[in-house]
């Protein structure tokens, strides 16, 4: 019966070629962008949990308001402090808190350059050789390399550093004296252009041990702290918070921020772009299975007789609806196929233009691969499904209703 | 079990409502034996599709009863109508009526589909009554590719196909020539001697006559007309 049902409405579509196309064709470009942008937004998720959840044993504790997104990777956004700066204490008493593996700190303050017979004041950053890792790669930097654990008196510059503060430009391993001491250039970062937050442009990064030895001061601006259990992470922020305000005397002096808590609001962002994505491919859904609908109600119509003659010879409602809808079915099914292999293709190529378009300027570096999940290609397959049944609901009952003397009437 | 096939019991069909009523058949009582050959001829208009319609239990009288094998089916609903006709009742249409995207053995079987029967017994099924009206050659040929004698014999084979109680011929040479006509005749008379109720609805009075009871309506009435 089933069988049969699938042969007549093979025979049906195909009885129809040109048309049945053009209507698969309706289905595919709604499957299509239905996967291809929620794959893009799964790859887009995925790059940025990939980088982030390595992360997730580590909270950052800054003054202020606390940690936008922006800053996150780059640590030269966290010296606007309003001159208030963590204490030794507090670090100490963070360093009491049960269940913290390593406290690492970021100092930041004034400094002279000078290079050349030529001073420049700057503001210096100082980091642990860890911490730097954590903020910074080697693909950040256009030349040298960053620094490592037991390195002393050397240096990480900025881009404008290296090429505009001074009159000629400096390079890896020049000598350029910081409040006086000597240092050697070990690596320059590359041109982060946009400026903003996170702009490495003027940084001019040391280990924390020269930063102290260099300036005498310890203007502890943020701290990077690792816990030893990954789930404790949330806890251990709120306490360290609450110890610190408490050295402070104030209710948000200072603000600890975990990475799980930072990667769940960049996933609520990107999940509200991905639905919206979604939302956007629907319509082309929807305007593809008013097609289906279409072509069901003209085959309707084509067919009276035809339906006529399968219920004069014994076929029920029931099978002559069932008939149309496995028809209508078997329509979006193949479209949906086929808007599958065109979405997991049609991905490649969107990703292939954003990166080679202007969205891939900065020094962003993340690469995007779209990810096609078997979820997204499941939840294809059911969508092509229900619009199949759905849309051909209405024209299978229209069918169904039509009167078998239809085909029995005398010309 | 009852001889009687089919039984009308004052059965009457009107359409239409208020002033504009058509009496397409009235007050009709009729008896049909099992394993009769029976000729209905009348003039256009004359109520002879309605009371077709009514018997092939394509549409139910306005009043009146009709008992086909015994069941009352003038009260059924359209599905347990179209069981009726699936089982009791197998179609010829002068214009043969086949599905035009399946081919010969599909059209056959297709009934028989409906009715939930095994693939294999199905298609065994289709081939032999195909091989009774000569046409195992052409099988797997769709409708397009056969001549109209052909195509009618198709139609026969699956009226066939459901096993039913009643053959109903809605002028079955109507579109063919004398040749193919005669052998669609001789391929009907044959079932009626194998045990068959056949009805055939004519113009034709030559064909009327071959009948062994021949019917006529007009006006909506129906009476005897000796052979």
């Amino acid at each position: 019966m089933l069988k049969d049902n699938f042969n007549l409405a093979y025979k049906n579509i195909r009885e129809r070629m040109s048309r049945s196309i053009l209507t698969l064709l309706g289905i595919a470009i709604g499957i299509m962008a239905i996967i291809s942008l929620m794959g893009l937004g799964e790859g887009m998720n995925q790059a940025v949990t990939g980088e982030l959840s390595s992360l997730s044993d580590t909270i950052i504790v800054s003054v202020g308001q606390g940690l936008d997104i922006g800053s996150i990777f780059s640590g030269g956004g966290l010296d606007e402090t309003n001159g208030e700066y963590l204490t030794e204490r507090d670090i100490a008493d963070v360093k009491r808190i049960q269940g913290i593996k390593k406290v690492s700190t970021q100092l930041s303050g004034g400094g002279i350059l000078r290079y050349n017979s030529l001073d420049v004041a700057a503001s210096l950053t100082g980091m642990d050789v860890n911490v730097m890792h954590i903020s910074y790669g080697i693909e950040d930097l256009e030349s040298g390399s960053l620094l490592e654990i037991g390195d002393q008196n050397k240096c990480l510059i900025g881009y404008s550093v290296a090429h505009e503060y001074f009159d000629s430009d400096i390079a890896v391993g020049s000598r350029i004296k910081i409040n006086g001491e000597k240092n050697v250039v070990n690596g320059i970062f590359s041109q982060y252009g946009t400026g903003g937050i996170g702009s490495t442009d003027d940084l001019v990064l040391i280990t924390s041990r020269d930063f102290k030895k260099i300036t005498g001061q310890s203007n502890i601006t943020s701290a990077t702290i690792q816990v030893y259990d990954v789930t404790n992470v949330e806890s251990i922020a709120d306490e360290i918070e609450q110890v610190i305000n408490e050295n402070h005397g104030e209710d948000d002096f200072v603000s600890a921020t975990t990475m799980s808590s930072i990667l769940e609001s960049i996933q609520n962002i990107i999940g509200i772009m991905q639905m919206m994505l979604v939302a956007i491919a629907s319509i082309a859904l929807v305007v593809a299975s008013i097609g289906i609908m279409n072509t069901m109600l003209t085959s309707v119509m084509e067919r009276t007789r035809e339906i006529g003659i399968m219920k004069a010879i014994g076929a029920t409602n029931k099978d002559v609806m069932l008939i149309f809808i496995i028809e209508g079915m078997l329509l979006s099914i193949v479209g949906g196929i086929f808007g599958i292999l065109l979405g997991v293709f049609g991905s490649q190529g969107i990703t292939g233009l954003l990166t080679a378009g202007p969205m891939a300027g900065g020094g962003g570096g993340m690469s995007l691969t779209p990810i096609i999940s078997i979820g997204s290609i499941g939840l294809a397959v059911g969508v092509s499904l229900v619009v199949g049944v759905l849309s051909s609901l209405y024209p299978a009952w229209k069918a169904a209703r039509m009167s078998p003397i239809e085909a029995v009437r005398y010309e | 079990m009852n001889t009687d096939v089919i039984i009308t019991k004052n059965i009457s069909k009107t359409y239409g409502t208020g002033d504009i009523k058509v009496h397409a058949l009235r007050h009709t009582n009729i008896n049909i034996k099992r394993g009769d050959y029976i000729a209905i001829i009348g003039p256009s208009g004359s109520g002879k599709s309605t009371f077709m319609n009514l018997i092939g239990c394509l549409d139910k009288p306005s009043s009146g009863k009709l008992f086909i094998d015994g069941t009352d089916v003038s009260q059924l609903n359209e599905n347990q109508l179209a069981t009726i006709r699936r089982e009791k009742i197998g179609f010829i249409f002068q214009k043969y009526n086949l599905i035009p995207t399946l081919n010969a053995l599909e059209n056959v079987s297709l009934s028989t589909s409906f009715a939930g029967v095994k693939n294999k017994d199905r298609l065994k099924r289709a081939e032999k009554l195909l091989g009774m009206v000569d046409l195992s050659k052409r099988m797997l040929h769709k409708p397009s590719e056969m001549s109209g004698g052909e195509q009618q014999r198709v139609a026969i084979a699956r009226a066939l196909s459901n096993d039913p109680s009643i053959i109903l011929a809605d002028e079955p040479t109507g579109n063919v020539d004398t040749k193919s006509g005669n052998r669609i005749m001789g391929i009907l008379e044959d079932i009626n001697n194998k045990g068959e109720t056949v009805i055939i609805v004519t113009h034709d009075p030559n064909i009327a006559k071959r009948a062994k009871r021949i019917l006529k309506i007009q006006d909506g009435v129906v009476s005897e007309e000796n052979a």
